[in-house]
This record gives structure tokens, C-alpha cells and sequence, in this order.
């Protein structure tokens, strides 16, 4: 391993799955798929399309409830969990941030990223405040006032990633982030969001497709139908 | 024209379980609009004096029998209210299914006929079981029905289908004009347009009805100087305050939403207040009908009132022509036209709380995704059918109030004018009613936030 | 990669001399393989046989003594015509790690490991080239030879990755031949 994250991750794993099997009708997305995320760690997730990354991703945080198959964070068993909770931890401890839809059309830029805040029961002077400075780190603070539709594609991405991480979560899940963006959009948004959780020691779940986004992660986990490739000769 | 109609049906049959609602709907719609229309015909062509049935005498006399024909004209309001939200069911959808139409090669005019034709072909069937209901009915209470009322009957039954498919061309009139389609994130202008269009048809029907009425009444039972003036001035009340109150809704929910997006607390409200102040038109367009219903049903009440202890007085005093049962039951088909309404418009209001959830889904499934809680979620879809509903229903509510009031104070002769109180409920329970009608598409909110909708892009 | 060009390239500024030479061209070319001193010195030789540079003269601050090089007009021509001419496209597909994988269907090895091995060493160089250029600071010119290296890896790591998907095809191919 050359992760540069190394004086944060511990050995205990901060979210772990095991043998997690999931079916969407009758295809099998996960057939036994395991992971372990260490606290601080960025981890890529890659594999062709329909491989199984995304519900993998839905699994471990809790969006979805595996068939079979444990999901372990903190200690705590999420595949039981019930549903108010989940949201809970959801809002408190984990991020996510989609390709695209996470932002609400018609709030601004600036109430997008404070609602995670309102919903804690933060005043709303309080959140702007906060809000502003977490849209000034991605540099879109002269954005603030706009709303997503007015937004170009990297702009829309580096708010959503405020609004991910302005709770200071341990955990942001985010599936094909720069999915919908060209190179240069994707380096800002990625190299944004690297920083940003080395600095505030923020694990990283990273789903991709793309081999370039893939490694902005310490490391590398490739899904074929729904089970871990083995990766080859590990460095 | 046949290759339009077999797109046009392949279309119908191919489509997904949204468009088979919206089908499904538009000719239920279609159907009551024809059923309402076709009682009215059969009416308007009954001459003289008769014995019928049903209706305790109502129907007995020209007079009564065109405040029938009123109502059930009257009625058909709020289906075509009810027929405008089926419309907006699977909008976006078929908006890009046209689109793709265009792209493909087609015409402007064909993709207008292939979408008129869809939309004709569900009033056809809706318009043709209502017949096929109304037939046996008509035979069964008038033996040798005149030669007008059948020719009216196969108007209707032929008109519905063909309004139903202008009305649609009309409605897509922009969609069709770029392959593209319609840009969804421009910010919504169209809403005047429908508006203007409802009001356009209500105001036509009420001419129509009070044409109707001006025709053939020269028998009211309530004919005397004032009687006589009663329904003409009501009506126009009734109108002024509707089209006042729908101007209300749609302003008043933009200047609602910029400032309760300022000054919400909670992300409930904030979310409301910015999805009014984005498209504040929508929601006037589905409360137009409920603030009708409210202006009439509150006057209605009020009047009911008056009329009943006036009529109490007038037996007491010996000077009551008929029975009073006669009267009553004429109050009690009007108060039963008024819940017909009521009824269609809740309806309605569901469908087009339904549809705006199903438009959004893929973000509402990203919210929760993300721990938005279910409940914010919820309180926001209330509020914003509350917000902008509130001071519309009450003016409203006062309108027929004042309706109601008028009434009292020139009611005089048998009682002692006193202010109908009990009509104040009405708006209230309006209110109540909207509030429920929206709260049924809750469950629909559970269903469309499942994670499975986040895999669509 | 023509080191005369480039040689000339960077005395176009001003006259030079060696070790300055090979300093600001790691400088501007940051993770190429660095120049050695000794070929600077022979090409600046060649340069001025050639006629495309001159000697401007020598001097020792209190040091070794150093010869400082410029470029000639017929240099700045010759520099000229070579940036304005096209480099040709991939003129012969050699690729060692195709040459690799049909090796070893021949010799029945396993070229499926050796894909995947491939794989995980390309993923290591370009964490490696990511974490360069994105780390606080990087310049400019460290980002964009960097983004070449990695846009480079990333088309062989496609490649890899749709010849391990039709590595039965190409196998049956091969040993029908």
C-alpha cells in the first residue's frame, strides 16, 4: 500500500460488508461481494457496467437492505437497522453524492448545501453562514445565489460535494461523481474532493467506471458480476 | 390519416403503466362530461308540462327543469378541470415520446393528429359507455323520447371525442414545434395560458347556461320580480369572485413563495416556498376549480339557510304554493351538484398532486438517498398545496359570504335578515378536503423514493 | 523525441551554456527522463558542426571553465520547420504488452494473469502520477505532463481490459494458426 492517508487508517475497518447478495427481480447485482473500508481511506470501485458497483454502494450505506450478507459500521449492524435511523445516519455520519439529481432544482446553490444543516435544526442564519464558507472551499461561492439548472455540470458537482460534507461526515459515497463531466471538470471536482477528505480525515467510497478518476483513490476494488475480481499482483 | 391512427394506437398499446392511468382517467372523465351533457340534451328537449319519475317533480315543469339543465351544465366545469389534470399524467413523458417522433421524421401535423387521435380514442371510449348507459335509462323513463333529443344525444356522444382531440392538439402546440422537445428547466410561463383557458370555458358555459335559462323560463317557481333576478345575479357573484380568486391563487403563490423562501426555519418550508415561487401558475391552475366550488358552495349554504327559514315563515303564514318537500328537494339536488363538484375537483387535485411526485421521483429517491427524512419530505408536499391555497379560499369563502349575506338582507318579507353563519364552514372544510386529497398521494411519496429510482438516469 | 529540437529550443531564449541547459530543460519537462550532461555536450557539439549553433565564448566565474552556446539563423530556421511539422501518427503499431499476451497464448502461459498483473502495475503508476499532480503546489507544467502520462495509461488500460474480455477469441485464433 502507498496511501498517503496512512497517520489516519487504523486497522479496524470503520465499514465493512461481508458476502452481501443482492437481486434487483431476477438479475443477481451482488453474489457474494465483501469489503472494508478503513477510516480515512479513499477506496475506488470499479468494474464494467452492470457489474454491481452501484448497489454495492446502496448496501453499505444503507440505502438498500441486502438479501443476505452482513453490512458492520462503527460495530453496529446496518442491514437491521430500521428505516429512521438509517436516515439518521445517512444525515449525520455519511455523504453521498450521485452523478447528478442530489441537488434540489429549486432551492439555491447556497440553500442546497445548508439544508443538511436545517434538517439538524441549525438556524438558517447559522447554516448560510456555514454553507457560504463550505461553497468558497470548492470555489463556487459567487455561484451561491444560482440555482442548479444555472449551473454548469462542475459547478452542480462541487456544490453537491459541499453539501455532502458539510455535516463532516465519516463516510461520503459517491457514485460516478464526474460521470456527466469533460476531464477538466472532473479533475476540479475530484481533486476537490481528495483534498478535502485527506484534510478532514473523510473515508471515501468511490464507484467509477473510470480508470483516471479511480486514481485519485488509495486503492482499487473491481466488481465482476457482482463479486470481487481478484486485482493481479498488488504493488 | 390510417397510419396516424395505427401509431397512434400502438402507442396507446405499447405504452407503460402511467400512460394506461392517464388513459384510463381521461375516459372516465370523458365519460361523466358525456353523461352530464346528455342528461342536460335529454332535458332541454322535453316541452310542456309532464309526470317524471324521478326528481320529486322537479323535472315536471319547464322552469325547474332548466335550473337542472343549469347545474348539469354547471358540472361539466369541473370535469373539464378534472379532464385538464388527466392531460398533465405522463406530460414529461410523452412530451419526449413526441419529441422522438419529431427526430424520427415525422411532421408537425402528424405528431398533433398521432397525440389527438390518442387522446380522442380515450374519450371515444368513454364518451360511447356513457351512451351506451344513458340509452336503456332514457327509454326506460320517456316511452317515444323526441327526434331532438336524439339528435342531441349523437351530438354529444361524437362531440366529446373531437373536443377531447382539439383540446390536446391545442395543449401541444409547443411541444411538437421543436424535435427537441420542450426545454424543462426554462422557467414556466405556460401557466396563464391554461388558466385563461378555463376561465375562457367556464365563462362560455355560464352564458350558455344562463341562455338556457333566459329561453325557456318563463315559469320559475320563485317568479316574482326578485325571484326571477336571483340565479342571473348569483351567477355573475359567482363568476366575478371565481376569476378574482384565480388570479389571487396564482399571484399570491409567487409573492407567498419569495417570502416564505426568505424567512422559512425549517427545510420543509423551504423546500415549499421555493417550489411555489419556481412555478407559482401550477398551483392556481389546480385551485381555480376549488375556489369556484368554494365561492358557490358557501353562497350556496348561506342561501339555503335563508331560503329555508324563509319558507318556514311563508308556511307558517299559510302562502306556500306547494309542498315544501318540492322545494327542499330542489335545494337538495343542488346541494348533491355541488358535492358532484366538490367531489371531481378532489379528484382531480390528487391526479395532479400524484403526477407532480412521479415527475420528481428520481430527485425525491436522491433526497432520501442522502437522509432527508420522509416527514420533511411529506410537510413539504402539504404546504405546498396549503400555502397558496389558504388565501384564495379565503377570499373565497368570503365571496359567498357575502353572497349569502346579500341574500338574508333582501329576504325580509318572513324572517328577520340575519347573517348565515353556518355557511363560514364551508371554506373550512374546502380547505380540510384539498389538504386530505393531496395527503392520498403520501403513500405514492413512500413509493417513488425507493432507491431502485436512483439507477434511472 | 528530437534532444537536438529541443536543445534548440530552449538557446532561442538566449545564448546558454551546458549545465544551464540540462537544467532548464528537466525543469520544463518535469517527470521526462532527465538529459544526461554528457549528451548535452556531444549535441551541442553536433549543433555546431552542423551550423545551427556558435560558440559565443567562454568564461569561469572563479569556476571550471564553461563554453556558452547560441543558436545561428539557420538554427532558428531549422527550429522552426521541425515545430511546425507534424509528428506521424502511430506510423508502426509495436506494442509490448499485446507482443506479451500473444506470447504467451503461444508458449501456454496465462495471459489472463498477466493481463491483470498489467492492470494493477499500470493503476499504481497513475495513482502515483495523480497523487503528483495533485499535490499543493504542483505547477502547471508538472499537471499537463502528468495528464499526458496518465491519458496514455488509461488508453492501454482500456485496452487491456477489452483484450481480457476476448481473450478466449483471440486465443482460439491464435492457436488455429
Amino acid at each position: 500500500m502507498s496511501n498517503k492517508g496512512e497517520a489516519v487508517t487504523s486497522t479496524v475497518p470503520l465499514l465493512a460488508a461481508r458476502d452481501l447478495v443482492k437481486a434487483h427481480g431476477r438479475t443477481e447485482a451482488l453474489r457474494g461481494a465483501s469489503v472494508e473500508l478503513r477510516a480515512g481511506e479513499i477506496l475506488a470501485v470499479t468494474g464494467a457496467s452492470g457489474s454491481g458497483k452501484s448497489t454495492l454502494l446502496h448496501c453499505l450505506a444503507g440505502i438498500v437492505r441486502p438479501d443476505a450478507g452482513s453490512v458492520t459500521y462503527g460495530g453496529e449492524r446496518l442491514d437491521t437497522l430500521p428505516e429512521k435511523r438509517l436516515s439518521e445516519l445517512r444525515r449525520s455520519e455519511f455523504g453521498v453524492v450521485f452523478q447528478f439529481g442530489q441537488l434540489i432544482p429549486e432551492l439555491t446553490a447556497l440553500d442546497n448545501v445548508a439544508l443538511p444543516l436545517l434538517l439538524a435544526g441549525t438556524s438558517r442564519r447559522d447554516a448560510h453562514a456555514k454553507a457560504g464558507e463550505w461553497l468558497e472551499r470548492f470555489g463556487v461561492r459567487g455561484q451561491a445565489d444560482l440555482r442548479p439548472g444555472e449551473m454548469s455540470g462542475g459547478q452542480a458537482q462541487r456544490t453537491s460535494l459541499a453539501r455532502a460534507l458539510i455535516t463532516g461526515p465519516k463516510v461520503v459515497f459517491a457514485d460516478e461523481p464526474t460521470g456527466a463531466l469533460d476531464s477538466l471538470a472532473s479533475e476540479q471536482v475530484m481533486t476537490a474532493l481528495v483534498h478535502t477528505a485527506r484534510e478532514s480525515g473523510t473515508a471515501v467510497l468511490l464507484i467509477t467506471h473510470d480508470a483516471q478518476v479511480a486514481a485519485y483513490a488509495d486503492r482499487e476494488l473491481r466488481l465482476t458480476d457482482g463479486t470481487v475480481a481478484p486485482l493481479g499482483v498488488t504493488a | 390519416m390510417r397510419a396516424d391512427l395505427r401509431m397512434a394506437w400502438l402507442l396507446t398499446r405499447g405504452s407503460n403503466r402511467r400512460e394506461w392511468w392517464r388513459v384510463g382517467l381521461t375516459a372516465a372523465g370523458a365519460a361523466l362530461a358525456t353523461g352530464f351533457a346528455l342528461a342536460a340534451v335529454a332535458l332541454a328537449a322535453v316541452h310542456g308540462q309532464y309526470q317524471v319519475s324521478v326528481g320529486a317533480g322537479l323535472l315536471d315543469e319547464p322552469g325547474t327543469r332548466s335550473g337542472v339543465i343549469v347545474i348539469l351544465l354547471l358540472l361539466l366545469v369541473p370535469v373539464l378541470g378534472f379532464l385538464g389534470q388527466c392531460a398533465r399524467i405522463g406530460a414529461v413523458h410523452r412530451d419526449r415520446r413526441l419529441a422522438g417522433l419529431r427526430l424520427a421524421g415525422a411532421t408537425a401535423w402528424q405528431v398533433r393528429r398521432i397525440a389527438a387521435l390518442e387522446t380522442g380514442l380515450a374519450c371515444l371510449l368513454g364518451s360511447v359507455l356513457a351512451t351506451a348507459v344513458a340509452v336503456p335509462v332514457l327509454l326506460n323513463l320517456w316511452e317515444h323520447p323526441a327526434a331532438a333529443a336524439w339528435t342531441g344525444m349523437v351530438l354529444v356522444t361524437v362531440g366529446v371525442p373531437v373536443l377531447g382531440a382539439t383540446a390536446s392538439a391545442l395543449a401541444l402546440r409547443r411541444v411538437v414545434a421543436s424535435p427537441l422537445g420542450r426545454t424543462r428547466r426554462v422557467r414556466p410561463q405556460s401557466g396563464r395560458v391554461p388558466g385563461l383557458l378555463f376561465l375562457g370555458g367556464a365563462l362560455l358555459l355560464s352564458v350558455v347556461a344562463l341562455a338556457a335559462v333566459a329561453g325557456i323560463s318563463n315559469g320559475l317557481p320563485f317568479s316574482g320580480g326578485l325571484y326571477g333576478s336571483v340565479p342571473l345575479v348569483v351567477a355573475g357573484g359567482i363568476l366575478a369572485v371565481g376569476a378574482g380568486a384565480v388570479w389571487l391563487a396564482g399571484g399570491t403563490a409567487q409573492l407567498m413563495g419569495l417570502w416564505f423562501a426568505r424567512r422559512a426555519r425549517t427545510a420543509a418550508t423551504l423546500i415549499a416556498a421555493e417550489r411555489l415561487r419556481e412555478d407559482p401558475w401550477a398551483a392556481a391552475r389546480t385551485n381555480a376549480a376549488v375556489l369556484l366550488v368554494t365561492v358557490v358552495g358557501t353562497g350556496f349554504v348561506g342561501v339555503r339557510q335563508v331560503l329555508l327559514a324563509d319558507l318556514h315563515g311563508m308556511r307558517r303564514a299559510g302562502s306556500l304554493g306547494m309542498d315544501l318537500t318540492y322545494y327542499t328537494t330542489g335545494l337538495d339536488l343542488t346541494a348533491a351538484a355541488i358535492l358532484v363538484a366538490l367531489a371531481i375537483i378532489l379528484s382531480g387535485l390528487a391526479v395532479g398532486t400524484a403526477e407532480a411526485l412521479a415527475t420528481r421521483r428520481r430527485g425525491l429517491a436522491a433526497q432520501t438517498a442522502a437522509g432527508v427524512p420522509h416527514t420533511v419530505l411529506s410537510r413539504a408536499l402539504l404546504l405546498e398545496t396549503a400555502l397558496p391555497l389558504l388565501p384564495a379560499v379565503v377570499l373565497a369563502g368570503t365571496g359567498g359570504m357575502a353572497i349569502g349575506a346579500w341574500y338574508a338582507s333582501v329576504t325580509t318579507e318572513y324572517t328577520t335578515p340575519d347573517v348565515p353563519y353556518v355557511a363560514l364552514l364551508v371554506p373550512v372544510a374546502v380547505y380540510a378536503a384539498c389538504l386530505l386529497a393531496a395527503a392520498t398521494s403520501l403513500p405514492l411519496l413512500r413509493r417513488s423514493v425507493r432507491p431502485a429510482e436512483l439507477r434511472y438516469a | 523525441m528530437s534532444t537536438r529540437h529541443i536543445l534548440l529550443g530552449l538557446l532561442a531564449g538566449g545564448p546558454s551554456h551546458g549545465y544551464d541547459l540540462k537544467r532548464r530543460h528537466d525543469e520544463r519537462f518535469p517527470q521526462a527522463r532527465p538529459l544526461a550532461y554528457g549528451q548535452v555536450y556531444t549535441t551541442l557539439q553536433r549543433l555546431v558542426r552542423d551550423g545551427l549553433a556558435q560558440i559565443e565564448g567562454t568564461d569561469s566565474d572563479g569556476g571550471p571553465e564553461r563554453t556558452t552556446y547560441r543558436s545561428t539563423d539557420e538554427g532558428a530556421r531549422e527550429l522552426a520547420a521541425w515545430a511546425r511539422e507534424i509528428a506521424p501518427p502511430a506510423p508502426f503499431v509495436t506494442n509490448e504488452i499485446f507482443a506479451k499476451v500473444v506470447v504467451s497464448i503461444l508458449a501456454d502461459g496465462d495471459p489472463d494473469a498477466y493481463l491483470r498483473a498489467q492492470r494493477a502495475a499500470h493503476m499504481e503508476r497513475m495513482r502515483e502520477l495523480t497523487a503528483v499532480k495533485t499535490a499543493k503546489g504542483a505547477d502547471l507544467a508538472t499537471v499537463l505532463s502528468a495528464d499526458f502520462a496518465l491519458n496514455h495509461l488509461d488508453a492501454d488500460l482500456r485496452w487491456m481490459t477489452t483484450t481480457a474480455a476476448r481473450l478466449t477469441t483471440l486465443t482460439a485464433e491464435v492457436d488455429a494458426t
